[in-house]
C-alpha cells in the first residue's frame, strides 16, 4: 500500500475560501492530521508479541534431532559455569528456532539473487543458501561426520570430544564435504547463539534477563542522563521490553 | 470540548418523563426578535469566519476524510450514536434554506426550523451567550464562504423511545438559560472579552464545569466556584481552570495560559487528548488579544472548594531516592522504566518538549481519568504554527496491567511535591475498557524482582 | 503505459536529510513540491517508540531501519580487472531507507569542513609542490570556498540545534573549542553534551600530550532545543541507542525532529512514499529534465513530470540514477574521460578497544552517537605533512556512542571466540571497555570509480551500481601514522590493553565488518565540468534544471562524517536557486 501525503482536502478548500485565512488554516490543519501517518500508536508502537522461554517447548521448525544439536552446541559455546548462566538454560535452541519463521532465515532482508561465485572472504557471504538451509545443512553435515567418526551424532559426543570438533570446524581443520562448515559455524550457529543468549526475553532466549544481569546491562532501560557523567556502577538491574525486572 | 459525548446519560430518565410531558411545551418553537439595526448591519463574512474558529465549529461538523462543515462526525453517547449534521449551505442537505432567524433558534435555543430538538452536545447552551453581531457574521460566513456539499445527515443510531427528541424541549424549562453575556462593567474590556468568549463562543464550561444530575453544567454564567472547576467526560478528566494551587491554574500567568492556548504547550504542561484537537482546530488560531482576553478572565477565578483536592508543594525527595539508586516501589520502578527517560526522574520533564509531572494540574485532577487514558493510551500534543511537531508519548498500555498502572499513576500523584489521591485498578480498568474497549487486558507483571544492585551485575 | 501524473513545479527524489531542507527551503517560495520517497512513512511514535525501537536483534541484527537489499544492492571489486559480487549483506555500510532516510539511523556527529579541505589541490602544490602528488591521485579542488558555505553551515547547525562549543567565531579563537576550524559567525545553538567516562580520559590525556581536544559536535540536543522552524526537540538521555537506531525522545536531529513537521504544515508540499524512481526523464535534447519516472508499491509505473528535478536520495542511488537516466558521460578509467562515477571515496576508520581494569567504569552501554571529545591537529592539512610523505588527514576521537551486548562486546586479544574463557572476558570487560578512533580523509584515485554492473540486477530490471575500490598506498600510509597516534593515546588514557583494527599497507577494504557509511564523490562538483558532474549550485552541468545533492558530490572523502558538509550544500543549493535560478531558469555557471 502507497501512502500518500497529498492533502487535497486543504487544496480543495483553499479554492473555495481563499480569503478567508483562519478558516483556511483551521480546517486545513484538519485535512493535514488526516493525512499523516495512519496513527494506530497502541498497536503500532508495541514490540512484537512476547514469547518467553519455557520449561515445556516443542520446536517448531527443527527436527527432534536437529534440536538435540542445537542444545547440545549451545551447552558448548556458552556454557553453564561458574561466571553464569549457560545458553541452553537461558532458551536460546528456543530463540533460534523461533528466529527460522522470520524473513531472515529466508535470505528476505539480503540480496539472494544469483549468480553465486566463490570469492574472497572480505566480500562478505556470497554462498545461496538461507539461514535456514544453513542450520538444517549445517546440523546434517556435522552429525554426519560424527556418526562417520564416532558412530554417533554430535548430541550424543562427551563435552570435550564436541569442544574439539567445534574447534576445528571453527579454525577450518575440520571439513565436511557437504558444507563449508567454517562459514555455517561463524556467520550462522555462533552469531545466532551470540544473539539469543543477550536478546530481549520476548525473543525467547535470555531466560528472566539472567544474562544481561551477569555482564551488568540494564537491558532496554535507555535512560542514562543522571548518570552518564558518573564512573561508577549503574545502581539499577535490567528491564525488559515488557516491563520486567531483573 | 464540544464533543459531549455522554452529555445524554440522563437523558433517559428525562426521556421517560418527556412521553407524558405536556405537548405544548415540546412544541413551542422560540420566534428571535432581530432588532432594526442588526437587519439593518452588513454583515461582516471574513469576521464571521473567525467566529466560526472561535466556537470550534469544524472540530464536531468534519468528519475524517470529509468535506470541511458535511457533517458526519459521529458522537458515541450512552443511549446510542448521534452523528452532526451537514451545516455547508447546500440547500437539500445543509443550512442553505435557513434565515437568519432560524439561524439565531438553533444556535441559541436549539431547535431547528422544522421546530426540531438538537441535543446539547451542541452547545447552544453556551452559544446563546453569543452576541447578535457574531451570530450574524458567523451565518453570512456559512451561508456565503463555505462551499456546498450535498451530504445527506447520517441517521442517528438510536431507537425509539430515545430517538424522540421533543422531550428535549423540557430539559430546555428545566436547565437551559438562554440569555445574551451581560459584561461587567466595572471590569476593563479585556476581562468582559475574555469573559464573553469563555461562557459563550469558546464554550469552555461544556468540558471543564461539573455536571448535575441531568448532566446539566452547574453554573454557565461563571457566578459560583464551581464554574470551570473540572470535570469526568469521555474518559478523560477536563482539569481544573480556576486559581487552586494544586490541581488549576493557580501557579500559571497570563502568559502560560495564553501560550498554551497558542502553542499547545508552556512550561508547566502540554496539552494531549481532546483538548489537543481544540487547539490544533480553533485556540492556535485566536487573535493574541483573544487569547490574552481568555487567560486575563481565567486568572479571575477564585480557587474552587479545596475538598477533595490535590496539594502540591515541590520536594527533592523522589529524586534524591532514585539517584542514590534506592528507589524500590514498584510503581518508582515503573516509572523510572517507562517515563523517566522523558519526564525525568525529577518529574520535570524538559521546558516546552517533555511536560512536567510535579505540580501538572493535568497529574492531580480529582478524577485521574486523564493520566491513566494517556499511560495506557499515549498522547500526541497538536501541531501548531508556534510549535508544529506535535510530540507524542507512545502508550504504555501493552507494557501494563491494570493494576500496575494503579501502581504507576499513584507514585506520580504522589511524587516530587504532588499530593493527589492514590489510583485503584479499578479506576485503570474503566478508563482501559473506555479508550481502548477492543484491546486485550495487559497481563500483569510476571511477580518481577525488584532487585537493587549496588555493584555490578551479579558480582 | 505509464500513468502521467499532474505536473508540479519540484520533484525531489528522496525524502532524507536533503530532501526535507531542499523541500522546505523551495516550498517556502511558494512552489509546488512533490517529495517521493522509496521506504516507507515513519515518525517518532509510532515507529521509534520506547521501548520497540531499542530492540537490538530488530534493529542491530536484523537491519530493521536499513536498505533492504534483497530489492536492491550495490556489486563490489577491489580492481577493474576483477569481477564484481553483490553486496549481499549489510556490512560495512549501512544505506537508510524510508522518511527520514540515513538521518534516521546516524549517530549526529555534525562537523563542517576544513576550509583547505575545499581546495587541497591548490594547498598541496603551494605548500608542497605538484610532485608530492601521487600520479594515479585525481586530486581536484571543489569549486566552493568554506566562506561561501559559511551561513549554510550556521543554518544547519541552528536547524539541528547541534551542541558544541566554538573555537573561532569570525577569527577569533575561543578557549576549549576547535583551535583549527574555519571561523564561524556565532557559537553553537547549545552547548557541548556531558562528557561520558571514555571521553573524560580521552581529554585529559590528550591534554597531557600536548593536544587541544575539544567536544565534537553534535546534533544530539544536550538542551530542549526549539529550531527556526519551530520544531521541537528535548535534550538526549544517553539511552545507548543512537546509530542503528531511531531517537526515541526528540533528541538526535533527524528531518522528523527539525523540519518535517512544519513543512507539513505548507499546503504546496506534499510526498508519496513507497514510490521507486526509475529514472529522471529529459526532452528530446536531453539538456532539459522533465521529470522523474517512479514505480508504486503495486508495481503501477508514474511519470511525474516537473519543472525542477531534485536528486536527494543516498549516495549510491543518486549517482545510478544519473547513470541509468542517461544524464553525463559515465567515467572510463582507461581513457579518464566520463564524469559520473568518477570520483569515488569511501571513508577510513582505524578503531582501538581500550580494556580498562575493575576499577575504571566506563559504562560502554551509556552513551549518544555524537558524545565525545576529539582532537585535529591531523586534519586536513593542519600539519606538515612533508616528513609523513601522504595526503589526507582526520579526526582522532574518544566517543561513547552507546553498546549493547548483541552489537557485540569487545574482549581483549587473545580470548577465545565462545566457551568459559569467552564467557569470563565478556563478563570482566563489559563495563570497562571504551573506544577510540581516528576517522580519516580519502583521496579520489584514477582506479576508484562507480559504473553500472553489466551482471547483476534489482527488483526493477536496472543494473546495480558497481563500485570499483581499495585502499591506497597514500592512504594505507596515512592509516599506520594515525595508528601510531592512536595507541600513545590509548596508552595514556589508562588501558591495560587494547585491540582494534587499523588499516595498513597490504589491506584490502573488507566489506563485512561496519566501518562508516560516509561514501562520498561520484558525482563531483566542481569549476570544470570535464571533471565534475555539478557546478557549484550543485547543478547538472548537462541538464540545468537538475540538481543533485548528497555526498556524491564530495570532490574526495572528507576526514569528517559528511551530514554537516552534506546539509550545509543543500542549503547552499537551495538559496541559490532560490535567489538566482528561478528568476531566470538555465545554467548558473556557463560551461
Amino acid at each position: 500500500m502507497s501512502s500518500s501525503g497529498n492533502r487535497t482536502n486543504r487544496r480543495d478548500l483553499l479554492k473555495g475560501t481563499a480569503a478567508l485565512a483562519p478558516i483556511v488554516a483551521l480546517a486545513g490543519s484538519r485535512a493535514l492530521a488526516d493525512g499523516r501517518i495512519k496513527h494506530d500508536d497502541w498497536a503500532s508502537s508495541a514490540p512484537a508479541p512476547a514469547h518467553p522461554t519455557t520449561a515445556d517447548y516443542k520446536p517448531t521448525f527443527f527436527t527432534a534431532d536437529e534440536y538435540a544439536f542445537l542444545i547440545a552446541a549451545c551447552s558448548r559455546l556458552i556454557p553453564q559455569d561458574e561466571h553464569g548462566p549457560g545458553a541452553t538454560e537461558l532458551g536460546v535452541p528456543q530463540y533460534i528456532d523461533r528466529q527460522m519463521v522470520t524473513p531472515w532465515a529466508d535470505g528476505g532482508i539480503w540480496y539472494m539473487q544469483g549468480p553465486f561465485f566463490p570469492a574472497k572472504p572480505e566480500f562478505g557471504y556470497q554462498a545461496s543458501l538461507t539461514p535456514k538451509q544453513q542450520f538444517q545443512q549445517g546440523i546434517k553435515a556435522i552429525d554426519a561426520l560424527c556418526q562417520k567418526q564416532f558412530q554417533k551424532p554430535f548430541a550424543g559426543l562427551a563435552p570435550t570430544q564436541q569442544d574439539d570438533l567445534l574447534k576445528g570446524i571453527e579454525k577450518g581443520t575440520v571439513s565436511s564435504p557437504d558444507l563449508p562448515l567454517k562459514t555455517f559455524f561463524t556467520s550462522f550457529l555462533l552469531k545466532t547463539v551470540m544473539e539469543g543468549y543477550f536478546c530481549d526475553p520476548m525473543y525467547g532466549g535470555n531466560k528472566d534477563m539472567a544474562a544481561w544481569t551477569m555482564i551488568a546491562y540494564p537491558g532496554v532501560r535507555a535512560d542514562y542522563l543522571e548518570w552518564v557523567g558518573e564512573a561508577k556502577p549503574y545502581p539499577y538491574g535490567p528491564v525488559s521490553m515488557y516491563g520486567a525486572r531483573g | 470540548m464540544s464533543r459531549m459525548r455522554n452529555g445524554l446519560l440522563g437523558l433517559s430518565a428525562l426521556v421517560v418523563v418527556g412521553v407524558v410531558a405536556v405537548a405544548a411545551v415540546a412544541l413551542h418553537k422560540p420566534e428571535p426578535q432581530i432588532s432594526d439595526a442588526l437587519a439593518q448591519r452588513k454583515p461582516d463574512v471574513t469576521r464571521g469566519a473567525y467566529v466560526a474558529v472561535l466556537g470550534d465549529c469544524v472540530a464536531c461538523h468534519t468528519s475524517k476524510d470529509g468535506k470541511p462543515f458535511a457533517g458526519g462526525v459521529p458522537f458515541e453517547t450512552p443511549v446510542g450514536t448521534v452523528y452532526s449534521s451537514n451545516i455547508t449551505p447546500d440547500k437539500d442537505t445543509g443550512i442553505g434554506t435557513y434565515t437568519f432567524p432560524d439561524f439565531v433558534r438553533l444556535m441559541r435555543f436549539g431547535v431547528t426550523p422544522s421546530g426540531g430538538r438538537v441535543y446539547p452536545a451542541m452547545p447552544y447552551t453556551a452559544y446563546a451567550k453569543v452576541s447578535d453581531e457574531d451570530l450574524q457574521d458567523l451565518f453570512a460566513y456559512m451561508q456565503h464562504g463555505v462551499t456546498a456539499e450535498n451530504a445527506p445527515s447520517r441517521k442517528d443510531g438510536m431507537t425509539w423511545p430515545l430517538s424522540m427528541r421533543w422531550p428535549l424541549a423540557l430539559w430546555n424549562i428545566a436547565f437551559h438559560d438562554d440569555s445574551r453575556f451581560v459584561p461587567d462593567v466595572p471590569k476593563d474590556t479585556a476581562w468582559n472579552r475574555g469573559a464573553y468568549l469563555v461562557q459563550g463562543l469558546t464554550h469552555c464550561g461544556t468540558c471543564h464545569t461539573p455536571r448535575g444530575i441531568a448532566l446539566q453544567e452547574k453554573d454557565v454564567n461563571g457566578t459560583s466556584n464551581l464554574f470551570l472547576s473540572g470535570s469526568v467526560l469521555d474518559g478523560s478528566s477536563p482539569i481544573n481552570l480556576r486559581g487552586n494551587i494544586g490541581d488549576g491554574l493557580g501557579r500559571w500567568s497570563v502568559g502560560d495560559i495564553a501560550e498554551v492556548l497558542k502553542t499547545g504547550v508552556n512550561i508547566h504542561s502540554a496539552i494531549a487528548g481532546p483538548m489537543a484537537e481544540v487547539v490544533e482546530h480553533s485556540t492556535q488560531y485566536m487573535s493574541d488579544d483573544d487569547v490574552k482576553a481568555v487567560a486575563i478572565y481565567l486568572k479571575t477565578l477564585p480557587p474552587a472548594p479545596d475538598e477533595g483536592r490535590a496539594t502540591f508543594a515541590a520536594s527533592d525527595a523522589t529524586i534524591k531516592t532514585v539517584l542514590a539508586g534506592k528507589e524500590t516501589s514498584p510503581g518508582g520502578r515503573m516509572f523510572m522504566d517507562s517515563c523517566a527517560a522523558c519526564h525525568r526522574e525529577s518529574g520535570k520533564g524538559e521546558t516546552l518538549a517533555f511536560p512536567k509531572l510535579a505540580g501538572n494540574p493535568s497529574v492531580l485532577s480529582a478524577d485521574p481519568s486523564s493520566l491513566i487514558a494517556i499511560i495506557l493510551n499515549g498522547a500526541r500534543l497538536p501541531s501548531t504554527a508556534g510549535a508544529p511537531t506535535g510530540l507524542a508519548m507512545p502508550p504504555f498500555g501493552w507494557r501494563y496491567g491494570d493494576a500496575d498502572v494503579a501502581q504507576l499513576a499513584s507514585f506520580v500523584r504522589a511524587s516530587w511535591g504532588n499530593g493527589a489521591s492514590a489510583v485503584t485498578a479499578d479506576e485503570v480498568s474503566k478508563v482501559r475498557a473506555r479508550v481502548e474497549p477492543s484491546r486485550a487486558k495487559a497481563q500483569p507483571l510476571a511477580a518481577s524482582t525488584d532487585r537493587v544492585t549496588a555493584g555490578a551485575g551479579s558480582r | 503505459m505509464a500513468t502521467v501524473n499532474k505536473p508540479v513545479d519540484v520533484v525531489i527524489v528522496g525524502f532524507g536529510w536533503t530532501g526535507a531542507i531542499m523541500a522546505m527551503e523551495l516550498a517556502q517560495t511558494g512552489l509546488s513540491v512533490l517529495a517521493l520517497e522509496r521506504g516507507k512513512d515513519q515518525d517518532t511514535v509510532p515507529d521509534f517508540a520506547y521501548p520497540k525501537v531499542v530492540d537490538e536483534i530488530a534493529q542491530s541484527a536484523r537491519n530493521g531501519l536499513l536498505q533492504n537489499l534483497s530489492q536492491t544492492t550495490v556489486t563490489i571489486r577491489h580492481d577493474k580487472n576483477d569481477r564484481a559480487l553483490p553486496y549481499r549483506q549489510i556490512g560495512s555500510f549501512k544505506p537508510g531507507t524510508g522518511v527520514g532516510g540515513a538521518g534516521i539511523h546516524w549517530s549526529g556527529v555534525h562537523s563542517r569542513v576544513m576550509p583547505d579541505e575545499l581546495r587541497m589541490k591548490s594547498r598541496v602544490i603551494e605548500r608542497y609542490g605538484e610532485k608530492f602528488i601521487p600520479p594515479d591521485m585525481q586530486l581536484q579542488d571543489w569549486g566552493i570556498t568554506y566562506d561561501e558555505l559559511e551561513p549554510h553551515f550556521d543554518r544547519f547547525e541552528y536547524t539541528c540545534g547541534t551542541s558544541g562549543k566554538a573555537g573561532n567565531i569570525m577569527g577569533k579563537i575561543i578557549e576549549g573549542g576547535n583551535p583549527f576550524e574555519g571561523p564561524r559567525s556565532r557559537e553553537y545553538p547549545l552547548p557541548p553534551l556531558i562528557d561520558p567516562p571514555t571521553s573524560v580520559l580521552f581529554a585529559k590525556a590528550t591534554k597531557e600530550l600536548g593536544y587541544k581536544p575539544f567536544a565534537l559536535p553534535a546534533s544530539n540536543a544536550s538542551r530542549p532545543y526549539k529550531n527556526p522552524y519551530g520544531c521541537q526537540l528535548g535534550p538526549c538521555n544517553f539511552c545507548g541507542f543512537c546509530s542503528d537506531y531511531g531517537c526515541i525522545n526528540y533528541s538526535k536531529a533527524s528531518p522528523q525532529t527539525t523540519i518535517l513537521p512544519a513543512l507539513y504544515r505548507m499546503p504546496n508540499f506534499s510526498y508519496r512514499t513507497e514510490c521507486h524512481v526509475l529514472k529522471v526523464n529529459t526532452d528530446s535534447t536531453g539538456k532539459k529534465a522533465t521529470g522523474v519516472t517512479y514505480v508504486d508499491a503495486k508495481g503501477a509505473e508514474f511519470e511525474q513530470p516537473a519543472s525542477i528535478v531534485v536528486l536527494a536520495a543516498f549516495h549510491l542511488h543518486n549517482v545510478r540514477l544519473m547513470m541509468t537516466s542517461k544524464i553525463g558521460q559515465i567515467y572510463n578509467p582507461d581513457t579518464g574521460e566520463g564524469t559520473v562515477g568518477r570520483n569515488f571515496c569511501y571513508q577510513m576508520i582505524d578503531s582501538v578497544n581500550l580494556f580498562f581494569d575493575n576499577k575504571t567504569y566506563i559504562n560502554q552501554f551509556m552513551g549518544a552517537g555524537g558524545v565525545g571529545q576529539e582532537i585535529e591537529e591531523y586534519m586536513a592539512d593542519n600539519f606538515d605533512h612533508g616528513p609523513e610523505n601522504f595526503i589526507g588527514g582526520g579526526v582522532i576521537w574518544g566517543r561513547q556512542t552507546g553498546n549493547g551486548p548483541v552489537r557485540g562486546i569487545p574482549v581483549p586479544k587473545g580470548t577465545p571466540t565462545w566457551g568459559s574463557g569467552w564467557k569470563q572476558a565478556v563478563k570482566e570487560n563489559f563495563l570497562h571497555t571504551g573506544r577510540i578512533e581516528a576517522q580519516l580523509s580519502n583521496m579520489a584515485y584514477k582506479g576508484c570509480f562507480l559504473d553500472l554492473d553489466p551482471t547483476y540486477k534489482d527488483v526493477y530490471g536496472t543494473p546495480m551500481l558497481r563500485m570499483t575500490l581499495n585502499w591506497q598506498d597514500n592512504d594505507l600510509r596515512m592509516s599506520e601514522f594515525f595508528g601510531k597516534k592512536l595507541d600513545a593515546i590509548g596508552k595514556a588514557m589508562g588501558a591495560t590493553s587494547m585491540s582494534g583494527r587499523v588499516l595498513k599497507r597490504g589491506d584490502s577494504w573488507d566489506t563485512r565488518a561496519y566501518q562508516s557509511t560516509h561514501i562520498n564523490g561520484g558525482t563531483a562538483m566542481g569549476a570544470d565540468p570535464k571533471t565534475s558532474v555539478v557546478n557549484k549550485y550543485l547543478q547538472s552541468w548537462d541538464v540545468s534544471n537538475l540538481f543533485v545533492l548528497g555526498a556524491n558530490v564530495f570532490a574526495h572523502g572528507i576526514g569528517y562524517n559528511p551530514t554537516g558538509l552534506v546539509g550545509a550544500l543543500a542549503y547552499w543549493a537551495a538559496a541559490n536557486i532560490r535567489s538566482t535560478y528561478l528568476k531566470n531558469p538555465g545554467p548558473m555557471v556557463p560551461v
